[in-house]
């Protein structure tokens, strides 16, 4: 059974986003001297995802923003709720698909920026025009 | 000064159109319907939809020989999508009221206290909060009842001038009265068609001819229930909070407690109980549901410490079994937190089907069932007749495009991390 909580997914009992950090108590006799230690493992949602109704992850399909660290087939962890500003890495809403940039708000508009020498930046003369769906703040970069 | 209490009705214009488009903007201003389970007939339409003189509950076969001549876009159900984005919007709107009713899977009603300006305010707020964090678009209405606020609402959503906003006494008196003199009394909650042609022909016709008779006549002559009806319509509050309701594709239960819980294993015990009396009614019904959302609240008396915990989980199968449903509203336990004091919780069961012939429990279970192939086979059985589908050996000799089913059901974006919203990096 799959359970989700906001953009969380643990499966059939196995927590994707948990890892342990303390030793589980012995089973046998002994109370583990660990045991008093063990206050929980690190939950990633609760570093990684500030607000639950607003976080998406979304995957990332192609290389021009490569020189933000952000590659073909990574997860992207996106609040909604944040305001983009210069410089953020956003998903903006171009020609009906949902795509990457880097935000630049020059005094002649928006511009937005591809990471990679090899793609060109949009320019968005005005601000009104330009739809952003939301704002990465994490790569999940495949290692 | 002190004010009355209002209520907030909020809901999600074209819910799952709407859900639709949050991710896949490619979607947006054109027409969109989401069809009922098994791709029986249009459940939803969206604006533009609706301008193509496409009617709630045509069934698909109708319109597919035209739908690429009018660029009509239809899905099908994507109840995994829709509970997930249900739990965000109430989890958001949560933060706005410490009082907040789940009615359905995209309303909710919710306690709001404040001047005209305030609530106005607030309305505006909310709106723009889903819009933009979620993704979705929703009207607001205030009023001093649920039944004014559902009205409210519907003018705010039909009337451009509103803004989506609507809230009842800021509205001039003869605005209300013009509006309410021009509407059906079907146009209010909880007046069916039936009950439309008993008031019709005592000549009640509009709101304004209900809002104007005797409450008392109209229990004798109706029950206790339409009478509340006519109470709320002149500003009583009277409809009781979150009963047992059963809508068109979901069944909710919700209860206040007598004490606050303060305790998961409070909260467990609930969530138990609701489970089984789920089942209970699923089976009555001949029901099975897909999805099951539970949630939690605090209480509007407690401003302080506020907590509106909600979970979506997308069930294994179609299922009324007691056990899989209580398992599933425990999903949401390791949300709660110790010591805070909840007052309400409740559970909501969606994407509700006929009860097939699978076993109640099945442990061991049968991919072709949880992926639903008998009833593909038989559905396309049905349409296409007796060879133009078959399993394996028994299969295909080419023929109707039978596929197409498949092809109409959108990523699971949010509850599957193979199937996540795909961003282009072009």
């Amino acid at each position: 059974m799959g359970v989700i909580i906001g953009p969380r997914v643990i499966d059939a009992g196995v927590s994707l986003l948990s890892v342990l950090v303390a030793p589980v108590p012995v089973a046998a006799g002994y109370p583990s001297p660990a045991q008093d230690y063990f206050d929980g493992r690190i939950d990633l949602n609760e570093h990684l995802i500030k607000d639950i109704s607003s976080t998406y992850v979304v995957r990332v399909t192609g290389e021009s923003m490569e020189g933000a660290g952000i590659s073909d087939g990574d997860e992207l962890i996106v609040n909604r709720a944040l305001e983009p500003t210069d410089g953020s890495v956003v998903v903006a809403v171009l020609d009906g698909e949902l795509t990457i940039k880097r935000l630049r708000i020059t005094p002649d508009g928006a511009v937005l920026q591809a990471e990679n020498p090899k793609f060109p930046d949009i320019r968005v003369p005005a601000l009104s025009d330009l739809v952003i769906w939301g704002v990465a703040t994490r790569c999940l970069h495949h290692v | 000064m002190r004010r009355m209490p209002q209520i907030a009705h909020v809901d999600v214009n074209c819910f799952y159109a709407s859900a639709e488009r949050a991710f896949n903007p490619s979607l947006e201003g054109r027409p969109v319907i989401v069809l009922s389970n098994n791709d029986g007939c249009a459940v939803t339409r969206s604006p533009e939809a609706k301008a193509l003189g496409i009617a709630m509950g045509e069934p698909w076969f109708k319109l597919a020989p035209r739908a690429k001549e009018w660029g009509l876009v239809a899905l099908s159900s994507n109840y995994e999508l829709y509970g997930d984005i249900s739990a965000r919007v109430m989890e958001l709107l949560g933060r706005y009221s410490a009082w907040l009713e789940v009615y359905s899977i995209d309303e909710a009603f919710l306690g709001v206290k404040g001047t005209p300006t305030e609530l106005l305010a607030l309305g505006r707020a909310m709106k723009a909060a889903v819009r933009r964090n979620v993704g979705v678009p929703v009207c607001v209405g205030i009023a001093p009842t649920k039944t004014l606020a559902k009205l409210a609402n519907k003018w705010a959503k039909n009337n451009p001038a509103f803004g989506g906003v609507c809230h009842w006494d800021s509205v001039p008196a003869a605005v209300r009265e013009d509006l309410m003199g021009r509407l059906s009394v079907e146009e209010i909650w909880g007046i069916a068609g039936r009950l439309t042609r008993r008031l019709n022909a005592l000549g009640i016709f509009t709101i304004a001819d209900l809002a104007g008779v005797d409450p008392v006549t109209i229990r004798d002559k109706f029950n206790v229930v339409v009478m509340r009806t006519v109470l709320e319509l002149q500003g009583t509050p009277c409809i009781p909070m979150e009963e047992e309701r059963i809508g068109r594709d979901q069944l909710i239960f919700s209860r206040s407690f007598a004490k606050p819980i303060t305790t998961t294993a409070g909260i467990r015990q609930v969530m138990s109980v609701y489970g089984q009396q789920a089942a209970a009614r699923l089976a009555k019904h001949g029901l099975q549901a897909k999805i099951l959302t539970a949630f939690a609240g605090t209480s509007h008396f407690n401003p302080k410490d506020t907590s509106y915990p909600s979970v979506c989980v997308p069930l294994p199968m179609p299922t009324a079994d007691p056990v899989i449903l209580t398992k599933a509203a425990h999903a949401l336990l390791p949300r709660i937190v110790e010591g805070i004091r909840y007052a309400r919780a409740g559970i909501m069961v969606t994407d509700l089907r006929p009860t097939g012939n699978q076993a109640p429990l099945s442990l061991f279970e049968n991919p072709h069932e949880e992926r639903h192939i008998g009833e593909l086979l038989e559905d396309v059985t049905r349409r296409y007749g007796r060879g133009s589908i078959g399993l394996g050996f028994a299969g295909i000799r080419g023929g109707p495009d039978w596929t197409m089913k498949g092809d109409m059901l959108s990523p699971r974006y949010t509850t599957h991390w193979d199937e996540l919203p795909l961003v282009k990096a072009a």
